[in-house]
């Protein structure tokens, strides 16, 4: 069965092929390689990859490569993050939800829904905090106002990435 | 900031003179392919990869902030495409072009038994893209471990460790390739 070699005297063997260990760990590790045959052996496997792997070349592409980029330039970008299909459908989802907040907000639902936070009652103020906290007042109709405020801002982000911007370079493109 | 001597031929691009940034390319481009084939293993995927990763290079060539080389930032940005490919297209990308091509090696082997290209590929292709690609770009000798580390966006230290695994792991894996091929034999 193969001796296992630690993996600090591997580290050491590829320094030592490096030129990177000092005078005095040079000398010690080609101590240990002259008196273990297992050593010598794992030296040269590294030897012969390193030798191997100089031999590396740079691979080429195509021909026309240089051409083809050249003549891409103008297509970017190449791949959107949200395409229009599922921007429709995000747009479309954002909307969904902005009626419906819109409708219940108008029906009255969130009128009388409102309360407050005492942050008093969490575990955490009588432990760590020593003074008392205040109140946070919860206004369910103020919620919804903000969640309908932020789907707008979401659905005119969604409608300029998906659909106004690659419309516009679209007929940029075909102007060339 | 770095004294790049590509820097003014960057300013002549921004400037206005797009046919310049040709020159860009025909001088990185084997260098580019080269990473994205180490990332993906695959040449037509490569070629897209590099491809797509110049034209964004050109896009964004205005936020390039001159600190480095204009080629470690280029080379980054090919990583990084070559990287969101492999992610992207693991299954996708299995094109008739590249089974030919496995085919055809598979072919050559029975000619060339002793060819230690061949086996020294088959053991790259083990690693993991990282580790390809690091202890590729430390052969090729053209950066330095830091501007390694800074295409690759690590540590230097992490990438010399990454390197050093590497290496070893391909001595090893040269060493069960050749085993296995003694036994066949």
């Amino acid at each position: 069965m193969m001796k296992k070699i630690p993996p600090h005297i591997d580290d050491q063997l590829l320094d030592y092929l490096d030129g990177a260990l000092s005078e005095q760990e040079k000398e010690k590790i080609e101590f240990m390689i002259r008196n273990d045959q297992a050593l010598a052996n794992r030296l040269e496997e590294l030897r012969s990859i390193d030798r191997s792997m100089q031999q590396l070349t740079l691979e080429h592409p195509s021909k026309n490569f240089t051409q083809v980029v050249m003549h891409k330039l103008d297509q970017y970008p190449l791949r959107s993050g949200l395409t229009t299909r599922n921007g429709i459908i995000l747009l479309a989802g954002v909307l969904v939800t902005t009626i419906i907040a819109t409708l219940l907000i108008s029906a009255g639902v969130f009128d009388g829904k409102s309360t407050t936070i005492d942050l008093n009652q969490i575990e955490l103020t009588g432990k760590y905090i020593s003074r008392p906290l205040p109140s946070i007042p919860f206004n369910g109709k103020m919620i919804l106002n903000v969640i309908i405020m932020l789907n707008l801002a979401l659905g005119f982000l969604v409608l300029d990435r998906a659909i106004l911007k690659p419309y516009f370079q679209r007929r940029m493109q075909a102007g060339h | 900031m770095t004294n790049d001597p590509e820097f003014t031929l960057i300013d002549r691009i921004l400037a206005g003179e797009r046919e310049a940034y040709a020159h860009l390319v025909d001088r990185h481009k084997s260098f580019a392919y080269t990473i994205a084939f180490k990332v993906l293993q695959n040449r037509p995927e490569a070629e897209e990869a590099a491809q797509d990763a110049f034209i964004k290079a050109f896009h964004y060539l205005s936020g390039f902030n001159r600190q480095a080389k204009f080629s470690t930032w280029l080379y980054r940005i090919v990583f990084n495409t070559a990287i969101s490919y492999k992610r992207k297209n693991k299954q996708q990308f299995q094109s008739i072009e590249n089974t030919i091509l496995e085919y055809s090696q598979e072919g050559d082997g029975m000619l060339e038994k002793t060819d230690k290209k061949k086996y020294l590929n088959m053991a790259l292709s083990r690693l993991n893209e990282t580790d390809r690609t690091a202890v590729s770009l430390f052969y090729l000798e053209e950066f330095s471990l830091d501007e390694i580390a800074d295409i690759m966006k690590m540590q230097a230290n992490t990438i010399k460790v990454r390197i050093h695994r590497a290496r070893q792991r391909l001595a090893d894996e040269l060493k069960n390739i050749l085993h296995q091929e003694a036994l066949t034999l």
